[in-house]
């Protein structure tokens, strides 16, 4: 069942039961309506967008080079590799599941051929495209932002810490994995040092696109007399269109393949916004019945302390990230949780933070983790089991990222607040 | 039939196509805008408003495609369960006319609030688009995806063979 | 209480529309049928546009407008947005609702629901993060205005129009992606302005003011008994709950001045009285312009508008 419409469903039934049919058809029209025009949400296609056309310019292919270059030698090397250029190929796209499933397409090939195991490596690209959403840009970040009225900007200066924390515990993860099962994953051959710095030379693009984002955000483009400062659509804009210009410049664009790529957003901007309406309808039932403030009243009363709460909290969000699909968990819970937690004196964007976290780990937990799902429909010859297997020990590095965030709030909120 | 499957799907392409042009405009314009105002402090004014009606002529004319073509995102536990009971194809079938079926009232209510915008003389704030428009269209275009889904519902539920050949 | 009003309201919740205006009219209510009716503030139901038609549709019982959101909708209630009138937003507020009455609900422009307060804001000023000295400084300032008559004379002012929604107007300028907002004082203390807008350029009585409607579902309204209705038509709805808010404008713009001037780094730079002589010449063509808007809807517009400020001048004196 589509989940854009069980959500839609669910919402309009209770909000019929609160305020009648005519109210509640109403309000379920006004949000499709107001929802697709939603000023804000246009960074949503923006950033899809910049990341498709990167990838026309072969930048996925080439990040997993320079990785190679560099870490391929070592024992798992290959996986290790692929953690890193998925980090990278993170910072120019704002989804898990087109960082996973670009990567497959490039690496999966490149490991089997090395005698990796089908558990590490597919393992690898899964945890590593759950990069995407933490390391900006990130669509779920901006629909935290949108949700919360939080700074999209701050959000994203915030995911730097710990998406690059979240790469390293990765490579320990894909240690743990070698360790355990060394022909998991042969070392491959040392590049020299020539060999490397050629490599290095394909990454420029990356480069000048993160820098253009995230620099526009941060208000740091400041070559005078022009000062150049985005707001998160305009950022998207800029570089979506920078983007388009590099793969054109490089000559790997056609008309034809231009109007793929555009169809392509537009068919995943319509998914993404039937269920952003689906669970906007959910949540105006839930807040129609006051759900929030009864919660929060709850816990006033029984004078819980507030880790105590935050804990909770976490372990709902772990126990629900297991079953439910990863954007309709955030939208259907965030609207509760939100008002709880920053009433307890939680910081907004840290909290935004730990939710992302928290949705990277639900991609890739059994039984629902639709990183693994993709992966699982691109490489066609492996099984979800497999792929779940491999998995596991990269998802406990998660919960021992999260654990450190949620302990050390500083690694968060550093960055965001130097702007 | 397999003719109309095919024509149906060629037509497909022409909503798509409106969503692929708009949604390069969109950049452009996005782009263009940034310039303006950063080195000649003469942003184009009406940019937000033309994003919002962009947005949802992106949204609007995708829909119904990717409603058609099955390619919500679904996420089903029970799947396993009812594969091997040999169910799969009717209960889908029957979801998705159902869904079609549903989207019918929100799409005559958007409609009626299109007509009420119109009542009202609800203009956009800088070029004084009628807003009523734009409304018509994401009340006609929700009518559309009903019946895509309505029609695929119905497909699979009798004539599944064409589900394979031309993608309604 | 027997019969429990749901309000909705889209401003941030420790806003003065909502802890003091709008729970003022829940107590006023309260009162005046001796406990038989209250409210309930629900935040965030939908969009500030789409306001009405919670009402409309029963999906609330009572909202509030901003109607420069709205354009093209509200015309006749520009005139009370007017540059020009002298006075506080509590007599601003009580001549708006006898304009109202008066000429105004000709245009039938809140059709199908049932006014029960008109309010508008104090003087709209200029807060800018960039020092803002004369009147020409404000030319080519990229400025986020709020729609209605601030656009008109945004643009007699030669002020760039940045189109943000209210909640993001303090990221916005501490980006430096606009470098000024136009609002009334008392908004500098519900966006935290005295951090990001550190200046104000001020013009006596306003560039211009924002108008507000408060609506109730007429069907709601029928469907209460006759005493209560009586009580409120009598006790609250109208010149009694119009001037309640307008009294919290002008509380909330009298707090934030404090602020400003206590913050140390602000500043509070009153128009020249050669600016205000200029100014007052673009008042007047803005003037003539709205006023023009208004009679093509049939709605004798100056005597409207001298009622107006008259009502205003003669105020509480
Ligand atoms: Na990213
Ligand atoms: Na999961």
């Amino acid at each position: 069942m589509p989940i854009a419409f069980a959500m839609g469903v669910v919402g309009m039934v209770g909000m019929t039961y609160e305020t009648g049919f005519r109210a509640a058809i109403s309000l379920v029209s006004r949000l499709i309506i107001d929802t697709s025009q939603d000023y804000g949400l246009s960074v949503v296609p923006l950033f899809i967008l910049m990341g498709l056309f990167v990838n026309k310019g072969g930048i996925s292919r080439e990040l997993y080079q320079v990785s190679n270059a560099f870490l391929g030698h070592f024992r798992g090397g290959l996986a290790m590799a692929t953690i890193a250029a998925c980090g990278g190929f993170a910072a120019i796209c704002g989804s898990s599941l087109a960082t996973a499933a670009t990567m497959s397409k490039v690496v999966m090939p490149e490991m089997r051929k090395l005698g990796y195991s089908d558990e590490l490596s597919s393992a690898s690209i899964a945890a590593g495209g759950t990069l995407g959403i933490l390391i900006p840009p990130s669509v779920i970040l901006v629909i935290y932002g949108l949700l919360t009225e939080t700074s999209i900007g701050k959000l994203f200066i915030a995911g730097i810490i710990p998406g690059i924390l979240g790469i390293l515990f990765y490579l320990v993860a894909v240690q743990i994995s070698v360790y355990r099962n060394p022909d998991a994953g042969p070392a491959g051959r040392r590049f020299s040092f020539s060999e490397k710095m050629a490599a290095l030379r394909g990454v420029w693009s990356v480069l000048l696109l993160f820098f253009l984002v995230i620099g526009g955000l941060y208000g740091a483009l400041d070559f005078w007399p022009i000062h150049l400062t985005f707001s998160p659509t305009e950022a998207a804009g800029m570089g979506a269109m920078g983007a388009f210009l590099i793969a054109l410049f490089r000559g790997s664009l056609t008309v034809r393949e231009t109007l793929t790529v555009l169809k392509e957003t537009a068919g995943t901007t319509a998914q993404l916004f039937s269920v952003l309406i689906g669970a906007w309808i959910f949540s105006n039932f839930v807040n129609y019945a006051g759900l929030p403030e009864s919660l929060k009243e709850m816990i006033v009363s029984a004078e819980l302390s507030p880790w105590l709460v935050i804990t909770v909290i976490i372990l709902i969000y772990v126990a629900l990230g297991c079953v439910f699909e990863s954007l309709s968990m955030l939208l259907l819970t965030v609207p509760i949780f939100f008002p709880i937690v920053t009433g307890l004196g939680f910081d907004a964007v840290w909290f935004g933070i730990v939710v992302v976290v928290v949705t990277e780990i639900s991609l890739i937990t059994p039984p629902v983790g639709l990183n693994v799902f993709i992966l699982r429909s691109v490489v066609g010859d492996i099984s979800v089991a497999t792929i779940f297997k491999g998995v596991t020990p990269f998802w406990m590095m998660d919960i021992v990222r999260l654990l450190i965030l949620v302990l050390f709030p500083w690694l968060v909120l550093v960055l965001p607040s130097q702007m | 039939m397999k003719s109309i499957a095919r024509l149906l799907h060629r037509l497909s392409e022409l909503p798509m196509l409106l969503a692929a042009a708009t949604l390069f405009v969109l950049m452009v314009l996005t782009f263009a805008d940034v310039i303006m105002r950063s080195t000649f402090s003469a942003p184009i004014e009406a940019a937000t408003e033309l994003t919002r009606i962009a947005m949802a002529v992106i949204v609007f004319s995708a829909l119904p495609v990717i409603s058609g073509r099955a390619e919500h995102i679904v996420v089903d536990l029970l799947d396993p369960l009812f594969h091997r009971a040999g169910v799969e194809r009717v209960l889908d079938g029957l979801i998705t006319l159902a869904c079609g079926v549903l989207l019918v009232w929100p799409a005559l209510r958007c409609f009626d609030l299109a007509d009420r915008a119109r009542s009202y003389g609800d203009l956009t704030e800088y070029l004084a688009i009628p807003v009523h428009y734009i409304t018509w269209f994401i009340a006609f275009m929700t009518l559309i995806t009903a019946a895509a889904m309505a029609l695929r519902g119905v497909v699979t539920l009798f004539k599944p063979d064409l589900l394979g050949g031309a993608r309604d | 209480a027997d019969i429990n009003l749901t309000i909705s309201s889209w401003l941030p919740p420790a806003h003065p529309i909502n802890v003091d205006m709008l729970e003022g009219l829940i107590d006023m209510m309260e009162q005046a049928t001796d406990g038989k009716v209250s409210g309930e503030i629900k935040l965030g139901l939908a969009p500030p546009p789409a306001q009405m038609d919670l009402i409309l549709d029963g999906a609330a019982d009572i909202t509030i407008l901003f109607n420069g959101y709205q354009p093209g909708r509200f015309i006749a209630t520009k005139l009370i947005e007017l540059p020009g009138y002298q006075g506080s937003a509590e007599a601003a507020s009580v001549a708006y609702w006898r304009a109202h009455e008066q000429f105004l609900a000709k245009a039938d422009e809140f059709k199908g629901t049932k006014v029960i307060a008109l309010t508008t804001h104090g003087p709209g000023q200029i807060h800018s993060n960039k020092p803002v000295k004369t009147l020409a400084d404000l030319n080519g300032l990229k400025t986020r205005l709020g729609g209605g008559v601030s656009a008109d004379v945004g643009a007699e002012l030669g002020l760039v129009g940045i189109q943000v929604p209210a909640p993001k107007v303090y990221e916005t300028l501490s980006s430096g992606a606009a470098d000024a907002v136009a609002m009334n004082m008392g908004e500098r203390l519900s966006f935290k302005l005295n951090e990001v807008a550190k200046n104000v350029y001020e013009m006596p009585g306003g560039f211009y003011r924002g108008a507000f409607a408060v609506l109730m579902s007429q069907e709601k309204f029928d469907s209460l008994p006759d005493d209560v209705k009586t009580a409120l038509e009598e006790k609250v709805f109208g010149e009694p709950a119009s001037k309640m808010m307008g009294i919290a404008w002008d509380k909330s713009d009298d707090d934030a001045r404090a602020a400003t001037l206590a913050a140390g780094d602000n500043t509070i730079v009153t128009a020249s009285e050669e600016d205000q002589a200029k100014f007052a010449e673009m008042a007047e063509r803005v003037r003539a312009k709205v006023l023009a808007e208004i009679s093509d809807l049939g709605i004798d517009a100056q005597a409207a508008h001298d009622m107006v400020a008259e009502t205003m001048a003669s105020y509480g004196k």
